[in-house]
């Protein structure tokens, strides 16, 4: 495949998407309350929170999908409200569980979409990069999950375009399917391609992303690299555990070294950048008063740590 | 124009994939055809079975005999037992049971100057009232002759009847086109309600909504391959009936033509319409049938409109239906040409504008 540089040189800049102040209400819920935010040319950009953040809603207002009730966007030197076909030439888009033409094969369903586009490049290679050379001929109706998905990355591509939104492209697929994606995400960029993500996977923003912007009902709560977001909760380690038999409220939080604390259901969780210090101080207070912990675990604070620290909810739960 | 193109090969590649909705589309209209062009017709049309027994056995009875047996409409089976020809007239396989009663010759041999009518009994069941009434009426006309020839009557006034249009119509010349409307209707505006409304449901329009392909390309490339299917499917269904039940078709193909195109696209811009009000796919299938089903009766595709109630002929008479049923028919039976079908080739265009004006306002992506 070509690289994105040629006729898109005069992106160059540092930012190719600026949004100013989306919003977005569906009757009396504010879906998206006002966001701001750049995305640099050529990196990977993740849109991180639970379901119902706003993220597949500031998306698609973004790809022209939904009109925002406020603010705008401007995507390459376009207005997202005033130039939606210029921009629409510019950007790929796979949404959510796409759906297309049960009875055409992926070369025919290639070739159409092509065909809607001022241009579009060779459909032969597109299909090999994707991982789907083998089933060129075969009906969409018959592929997995994963080549379905492959697929619809494929349709977003297939006119070159210099911004692609992925909306929670791993969804739904099992582990391998997954790591596949993540290849094929990772090369996009490698071939000059700014992308623009969704997910609700902590480990997914993780290694993709080169910056994640976290949502929280409607809001964009934190924006940073993944490391510099991990760092900001100034505790590099979590602890986690469980009493048994807990009957009353027990605090942690004068526990050595631990600079919050958090439960999910009945797991404790201590933040601490002292990790030995605190593991110590725990076990003599479970000692003094006579708890018995039980599944204890350390771990590296994640960007889902981020999120509990910022939100006090999981992501999972939220 | 590239993506016109590749979205009608697309359409036409879905249709063809789709072989079970092919097939049923074009075995329905045919076998309603055969059910109601068989069956139906069959009752319909002036066919009696008459059983005769002769008691006579004479030069005059047989000449009776020959008299009514030579009679195209009536089919007639000599019979020799009275009893068994009265069971078959109470069984429906006879229409009539006409009995010669000895001495008929005789008795017109020796009827002189001043005749006393010999009677012939002929028995009919009366649970058949019309079809008796018309056996009753032809044997009748039987005797009447051999009367008239017995007294050398020679009329002095005699009627010259003439058909209007004399072309031996059977009920199938009449249901065929009618069937072919109901097709065009059907497959059209149930069709493309329900296969739109599918796709916008399942989100293949949004996806498409996010390219640069516009909504006119895509309406257009839709019209085109279902102008063709459809088109193709009304035109197997024409030759169908008219290779097996021998349906002719007597105006020229390319008004037939015409008038399938123009009620393809009256009925595909109505199911525009429709797909773009239903909310979801289960409520467009509801909403075009409410919308086809009073048309399918309404609308002259099984009965003619004139034997319809004086109240609903207006409401009738502005149908699409109505108007592609009566042009098919125009132009299949009496072979109309373009000149005299003005009116259902206007008001058919009129719907067709309307409709796709009030689609184009309609239709949503998603």
């Amino acid at each position: 495949m070509r690289g994105g540089g040629g006729t898109y040189m005069n992106f160059s800049e540092d930012t190719i998407i600026d949004v100013k102040g989306l919003v977005k209400n569906y009757g009396s819920f504010k879906a998206v309350k006002g966001v701001h935010f750049q995305v640099h040319n050529g990196e990977i950009f993740g849109l991180l929170g639970p379901n119902g953040a706003g993220k597949t809603t500031t998306l698609e207002m973004l790809v022209g999908l939904r009109k925002p009730d406020e603010g705008t966007a401007i995507i390459g030197t376009h207005d997202i409200l005033r130039e939606l076909t210029k921009v629409k030439e510019i950007i790929g888009v796979q949404l959510q569980s796409t759906s297309l033409f049960d009875l055409l094969t992926v070369e025919e369903i290639l070739q159409m979409y092509a065909s809607f586009y001022p241009s579009h490049i060779p459909i032969s290679p597109l299909i090999d990069d994707m991982l789907l050379t083998e089933k060129r001929k075969s009906r969409i109706k018959g592929l997995s999950g994963g080549q379905k998905q492959r697929l619809a990355i494929a349709l977003a591509l297939v006119h070159d375009p210099h911004v692609v939104f992925l909306d929670e492209p791993t969804t739904g697929l099992d582990p391998q399917a997954r790591r596949t994606l993540w290849d094929i995400v990772l090369q996009l960029k490698n071939k000059g391609k700014t992308i623009v993500l969704t997910t609700h996977y902590m480990d997914e923003a993780h290694i993709l992303c080169d910056r994640i912007a976290i949502m929280d009902q409607g809001e964009l709560i934190a924006l940073d690299t993944p490391t510099q977001l991990v760092k900001s909760l100034q505790s590099d380690s979590a602890l986690e555990f469980r009493v048994l038999q807990e009957e009353e409220f027990i605090d942690f939080s004068s526990i050595e070294g631990v600079k919050k604390v958090g439960k999910q259901s009945d797991v404790h969780l201590l933040y601490s950048d002292q990790l030995q210090k605190t593991l110590t101080s725990l076990i003599h207070f479970a000692t003094e008063k006579n708890l018995q912990l039980v599944d204890i675990q350390t771990r590296t604070a994640t960007l889902e740590d981020v999120f509990i620290h910022m939100t006090g909810r999981s992501l999972r739960e939220a | 124009m590239k993506a016109y193109w590749q979205l009608t090969l697309a359409q036409l590649r879905i249709f063809l994939r789709n072989r079970q909705v092919l097939m049923w589309t074009l075995i329905f209209p045919i076998l309603l055809m055969s059910m109601l062009g068989l069956f139906l017709g069959k009752g319909n049309g002036i066919s009696l079975t008459i059983g005769v027994i002769d008691h006579d056995h004479t030069s005059f009875s047989n000449e009776f005999v020959n008299a009514i047996s030579n009679n195209e409409a009536i089919h007639l089976v000599l019979q020799k037992d009275e009893k068994k020809a009265q069971t078959s007239l109470k069984n429906g396989d006879f229409q009539l049971v006409v009995t010669i009663p000895k001495g008929y010759e005789s008795s017109l041999k020796n009827s002189g100057s001043k005749p006393l009518p010999f009677t012939i009994p002929v028995y009919y069941n009366d649970t058949n009232f019309a079809v008796s009434q018309v056996g009753l009426a032809l044997v009748n006309g039987v005797i009447d002759e051999v009367s008239k020839q017995r007294v050398s009557y020679a009329p002095v006034v005699e009627m010259e009847s003439h058909g209007i249009k004399a072309l031996h119509l059977k009920y199938i010349d009449f249901l065929v086109p009618g069937i072919v409307a109901m097709m065009i209707m059907s497959n059209n505006m149930n069709g493309v309600a329900g296969q739109i409304a599918a796709w916008r449901e399942r989100g293949i329009l949004r996806r498409m909504q996010g390219t640069t392909l516009k909504a006119s390309t895509f309406i257009a490339a839709q019209i085109t391959a279902r102008l063709l299917m459809n088109g193709l499917q009304a035109l197997i269904v024409l030759l169908v009936a008219h290779l097996l039940f021998g349906v002719e078709i007597r105006g020229s193909w390319f008004t037939l033509i015409s008038f399938i195109i123009l009620g393809t696209l009256a009925f595909m811009a109505i199911g525009f319409i429709i797909a773009g009000i239903a909310k979801t796919p289960e409520s467009a299938a509801p909403i075009a049938g409410v919308l086809s089903f009073p048309m399918l009766f309404l609308g002259g595709v099984f009965f003619p409109i004139r034997n319809m109630p004086e109240f609903l002929q207006p409401i009738v008479k502005l149908l699409p239906i109505s108007h592609l049923s009566t042009a098919l028919r125009e132009i299949m039976n009496v072979g109309a040409a373009w000149s005299s079908l003005g009116l259902e080739a206007a008001i058919l265009g009129g719907w067709v504008v309307a409709a796709f004006v009030i689609a184009s306002y309609t239709f949503k992506w998603e």
